[in-house]
């Protein structure tokens, strides 16, 4: 018990986030949007207003207790290749769900500031709302980039990353919010907390080392006792970018939960889709097989297994080889792109200098050179003969216009391929030896001459 | 003879000196362009207008949606006139990714820098690639260089469609146009378009019920495509955004015949889709021209623009700084300078040399340094070019008359220069020195577009200089920069094609061991040209025993959201909603949305992500940063 005791982490410390929100103080009220009139918001109408005639489902269609649900997307420390990734998904794509377009998905209110037609003061309304607790609806907050560390910051008088102004400066004047205040802000009353890409599920490039700013990640920021109102910790969907589809569906995915005809969906320890990054890259890469025959891409752009020009495909986990970048086509190694680690927490840092070969891999890649100078001969025996017609064989000859005589196998490997055949048949039932009465005994074999029949 | 306010001359063989006898000839004070404001002043003044004036009104648009990363627009606006009186763009984010490569391997510039945008995906990788090789001395075979156009020509494809429908089309649409500008319904109800024929609509008013954001057959019709391109890219980068092919002397994809029939029968596609959005984007112009003469000054400007070119000829391009005017006006899209209308260079050797980054606006102290005075070629130097500038971040509070944003000020020749696709077709139109085609020409005051057939006939199109740019000319500019980024992957495929037949296969000049042997020890300066989905981009790299001592990224939404310079010249964007006028029905002024201005910002094509600069060690090296692939800081 003494042990155990030792081993526990000290006392609760404060998380980055109450840092912050202790740096800040708490917030006295909101944007006073009256003078405001219809300043940033062209069409008089809010994006979730002008789509409700399209996307509210009538209560017979709806699967399950959910109506609409509120997305608040922000960008910390971004490039907006995670927004990218995203709009590129098919299954679903983001406007289906926004459209409510799937049967019993309910209507996804997604307030992102590259799809909204509100700018302004108007724009940040409903994130307001959701921290002032008037929003009447469950609200998940989608974070895209890392955390940067707001409160160095903040004590200049300033900020990193910014997303509107609000009146909760000293004296209530209006001042820059930053990113990271809205997330802490509205964290503690979130259905989910959803990190997109590598930079918001562990802080990615912008957190790499020498980076100034101090970035992080989601988690490393809500700390790890961070649970939703509905008690999930932070789910994180990371890729550099992320496959859009594996995105929107883990998303989909959670509200089919919800809605009560989906199985609860599985995370693994890390608040990974564990359906989605079970496995290594490397396990469904389409060069998977050159590393099991033992042979290796050595010059950019040759075929073969890209380990050793660089590739940690087999030490990454990920699904890009078998699902595809864009409605199911590219994936990295199918392109010819080596893996450099960029779903892993690791990345950065753990993968450099690019285009070199893990170190790892020579233990490895020696063992399957070995195997595979063993096994590619024999594959190639076999490959020999199952390129050639049975008719061919009991002809004795292979008609070919392309390679005008085509090369008869050696007598050697001619009784191979007849011991292979008679072991391939060994078990054949087709070998027993009932009568077969349902077809003409005179029947010609394929490859024979036809017997005339009078 | 390009330059006007930097004392720079030319000898008889263009090679660039410092005119003779000026003290400290770099000195803001000392070559200054011809300014008439005192920005403090001005500044005063209207602050006193607004003070006195209930209907002048200070507004701040943050953020500004639709437009890729996070900006915000300080507006101060006269409702009685109907004009912007003031107008200051802030980039509200700032990341340090330059900071972040300084100090690294050289190999590793490529991956990490393509983090920096990942709106136009691709480019910021490519720029690295292209200093790495000029720091480096590595040529890319022909098949690798030809394999980077039919990327990038891809990756346009994704980027216009993505803007024209997503981003600015619903500043058009039924919706917005029957809340903001109620009076031109009834005449788009009754508007015949002239381009019917080829893009569906009959009516204007029909055109813009299909712009309505997520249910109009444009938007979606639009974002469809840019998955049809962003299928086209990855075939070839293994994915999207960030590309997975990107290698220092060329590519690393595995180029099959496979590959090259799959990207053909996309980009087969294309062309019809080509042809309507020209049509759409050509009749929107004409139906607000018509409807109200002020249209043409939302979001004018002068003709100020300034592009590094696209798209290698794979025989002419050696990677040299050297050759690189040479190589550079053999780029499909023409490298140049256009200042009030006119070409004034298009070397890039006079590109980079007028090129310089002031922070006065912006959160970052002032440190300029004279490391390099000149060029390898003996070409002036500013200490205030990227290879020089210092740049140490600061972030603080925000001051109209100070400090207010993460952009710097970019300018060239100490002129507020702007920077789009358009640009492209603007020089390369101008310079007539475009590489022969079947598809294009380039005939000093146009650009004509021969379309190949697809299930509608071929059409020839010409893009013609507008007389104005203003957020209607941007617009169609970017329409018909659709049209040649698709022909220039066409072109591009045939190459391919021909390499093929040759049994040319090879992709990258350097396998892994020799790209390792290849780093070389002494100190290196090399920048890289190249271009975003909203133009200009450039890496500007040193090194020195092998790893990265500098590094900088200057972005085309850098230079655009840039904020006040030295001389108190407002940046593009603000600018450009300055002379924007306002148009919408004020008798109630709390109907007033500022959609025309919003109109003339996003018609830029804003993109944020990827500005900033930063930072520096402690000591005597200190550098800067800027991020961004294709935007305000």
């Amino acid at each position: 018990m003494a042990d155990r005791s030792t081993r526990s982490l000290p006392p609760s410390t404060p998380t980055p986030a109450e840092d912050l929100l202790d740096a800040l103080g708490p917030i006295k009220g909101f944007h006073d949007t009256s003078h405001l009139g219809a300043f940033g918001m062209p069409s008089g109408a809010m994006t979730e207003d002008m789509l409700a005639g399209e996307a509210v489902a009538s209560q017979a269609t709806r699967f399950g207790p959910l109506e609409k649900v509120h997305a608040f997307w922000f960008a910390g420390m971004s490039c907006d290749g995670c927004s990218v990734a995203a709009t590129g998904a098919t299954n679903p794509s983001v406007e289906s769900m926004m459209l409510g377009a799937h049967p019993g998905i309910p209507r996804v209110i997604l307030h992102h500031p590259v799809i909204n037609i509100e700018s302004g003061p108007h724009y940040l309304r409903p994130a307001e709302e959701a921290i002032e607790g008037t929003l009447g609806a469950p609200y998940v907050v989608i974070l895209e980039g890392s955390i940067a560390d707001e409160v160095v910051a903040h004590a200049a008088g300033g900020y990193w990353s910014a997303t509107g102004e609000e009146p909760w400066g000293a004296d209530g004047e209006l001042r820059p919010v930053s990113s990271t205040e809205w997330i802490a802000r509205l964290a503690p009353n979130a259905a989910a907390m959803i990190a997109i890409g590598t930079c918001a599920t562990w802080g990615g490039v912008p957190s790499a080392e020498g980076n100034p700013t101090g970035a992080m990640s989601l988690m490393d920021f809500l700390g790890k006792d961070y649970r939703s109102v509905l008690g999930v910790p932070v789910v994180n969907v990371p890729g550099c970018p992320p496959v859009g589809d594996n995105f929107t569906e883990t998303v989909a995915a959670v509200l089919y939960f919800l809605q009560g005809f989906g199985p609860l969906p599985e995370f693994d320890e890390l608040g990974r889709p564990a359906w989605l990054f079970g496995e290594t890259v490397h396990r469904r890469c389409v060069r998977g097989a050159y590393y099991e025959e033992g042979t290796f891409a050595q010059e950019f752009g040759d075929p073969e297994c890209l380990v050793e020009i660089g590739c940690w495909g087999p030490v990454v986990n990920c699904n890009i080889t078998s699902r595809g970048a864009v409605k199911g086509i590219g994936g990295c190694m199918n392109a010819g792109g080596a893996c450099i680690g960029c779903t892993m927490p690791g990345f950065p840092d753990k993968f450099t200098p690019f285009y070199k070969r893990p170190p790892g891999s020579l233990a490895s890649t020696t063992v399957s050179r070995m195997v595979g100078s063993i096994i590619r001969p024999l594959r190639k025996f076999s490959n020999n003969n199952l390129n050639r017609e049975a008719r061919w064989d009991r002809q004795g000859a292979a008609p070919s216009a392309f390679s005008r005589e085509k090369y008869e196998p050696s007598p050697l490997a001619d009784v191979g391929h007849r011991f292979y055949d008679k072991m391939r048949r060994a078990s054949d039932t087709a070998r027993g030896d009932a009568a077969v009465w349902g077809k003409r005994p005179d029947e010609a074999p394929s490859g024979g001459r036809p017997r005339t029949h009078t | 003879m390009c330059f006007k306010t930097l004392p720079v001359e030319f000898d008889g063989d263009g090679n660039a000196t410092l005119r003779g006898g000026i003290p400290n000839p770099y000195d803001v004070s000392v070559a200054r362009p011809d300014v008439d404001l005192n920005e403090t002043e001005r500044r005063d003044r209207i602050e006193r207008l607004v003070a006195r004036n209930g209907h002048i009104k200070d507004l701040n648009m943050d953020p500004v949606t639709r437009i890729a990363g996070a900006l915000a627009v300080h507006v101060t606006a006269d409702l009685d006139k109907g004009q912007y009186l003031d107008s200051h763009a802030q980039a509200t984010l700032f990341r340090g990714y330059e900071v972040i490569l300084m100090g690294r391997d050289p190999r590793d510039a490529i991956f990490v820098s393509s983090r920096a945008c990942g709106v136009c995906g691709g480019v910021h990788a490519h720029a690295a690639a292209y200093a790495i090789e000029q720091a480096m001395g590595i040529t890319p075979p022909p098949l690798g260089t030809v394999v980077r156009n039919m990327t990038e020509a891809a990756e346009m494809g994704y980027d216009n469609p993505l803007h024209l429908y997503l981003l600015a089309g619903p500043d058009y649409s039924e919706s917005v146009i029957r809340s903001s500008n109620p009076e031109l319904w009834p005449k788009a109800e009754s508007w015949a378009c002239p381009s019917a024929h080829i893009h569906g609509f009959k009516t204007m008013a029909d055109l813009m019920t299909a712009l309505n954001p997520l249910t109009g057959a444009l938007y979606r019709e639009g974002l469809e495509f840019t998955r049809l391109s962003r299928e086209m890219v990855v075939i070839l980068t293994g994915k999207y955004p960030h590309p997975q092919n990107v290698v220092p002397g060329g590519v690393s994809t595995t180029l099959t015949l496979q590959t090259l029939n799959e990207y053909h029968s996309k980009l087969g596609k294309i062309f019809d889709y080509a042809q309507r959005m020209m049509a759409v984007w050509d009749d929107i112009p004409a139906f607000f021209y018509e409807a109200d003469d002020r249209y043409q000054f939302v979001g004018y400007r002068p003709t100020n623009h300034v592009d590094p070119g696209y798209w290698d000829d794979p025989y002419a391009y050696d990677a040299t700084y050297e050759n690189c005017n040479a190589w550079g006006e053999k780029r499909w899209s023409t490298p140049g300078v256009v200042i009030d209308g006119q070409l004034v260079t298009t070397r890039l050797t006079d590109i980079n040399i007028g090129w310089e980054e002031f922070v006065e606006h912006s959160y970052y102290e002032e440190s300029s340094s004279t490391r390099y005075e000149k060029d390898s070629l003996g070409n002036p130097l500013s200490p205030y070019h990227p290879w020089n500038k210092r740049t140490l971040p600061k972030p603080g509070a925000r001051d109209w008359k100070d400090k207010y944003t993460w952009a710097c000020a970019p300018r060239w020749d100490r002129t507020v220069v702007e920077a789009g696709c358009y640009s492209r077709l603007l020089v390369t139109a101008l310079a007539q020195k475009m590489p022969s085609s079947d598809f294009m020409s380039s005939t000093g005051s146009s650009m004509r577009f021969l379309v190949p057939k697809g299930e509608s006939g071929e059409r020839e199109v010409e893009w013609q200089v507008p007389e104005r740019w203003n957020a209607f000319e941007r617009n169609r500019g970017r329409a018909y920069h659709y049209l040649f980024s698709q022909l220039v992957g066409l072109e591009s495929l045939f190459e391919a094609y021909r390499l093929f037949q040759q049994g040319e296969r090879r992709v990258a000049a350097l396998n892994p061991e020799e790209l390792e042997k290849a780093i070389p020890q002494d100190e290196r300066v090399a920048v890289g040209w190249w271009g975003a989905g909203r133009g200009w981009l450039t890496h500007h790299l040193v090194m020195d025993k092998g790893k990265i001592t500098n590094y900088q990224i200057c972005t085309p939404s850098t230079i655009n959201a840039s904020p006040r310079d030295p001389w108190g010249q407002p940046g593009p964007y603000e600018e450009a909603v300055m002379n924007t006028p306002i148009i919408e029905d004020l008798a109630n002024p709390s109907s007033f949305t500022s959609i025309d201005m919003l109109r003339g910002i996003r018609s830029f094509d804003p993109c944020m992500p990827c500005t900033t600069h930063a930072h520096t060690g402690d000591g005597e090296v200190v550098r800067e940063v800027n991020t961004c692939s294709c935007g305000g800081d």
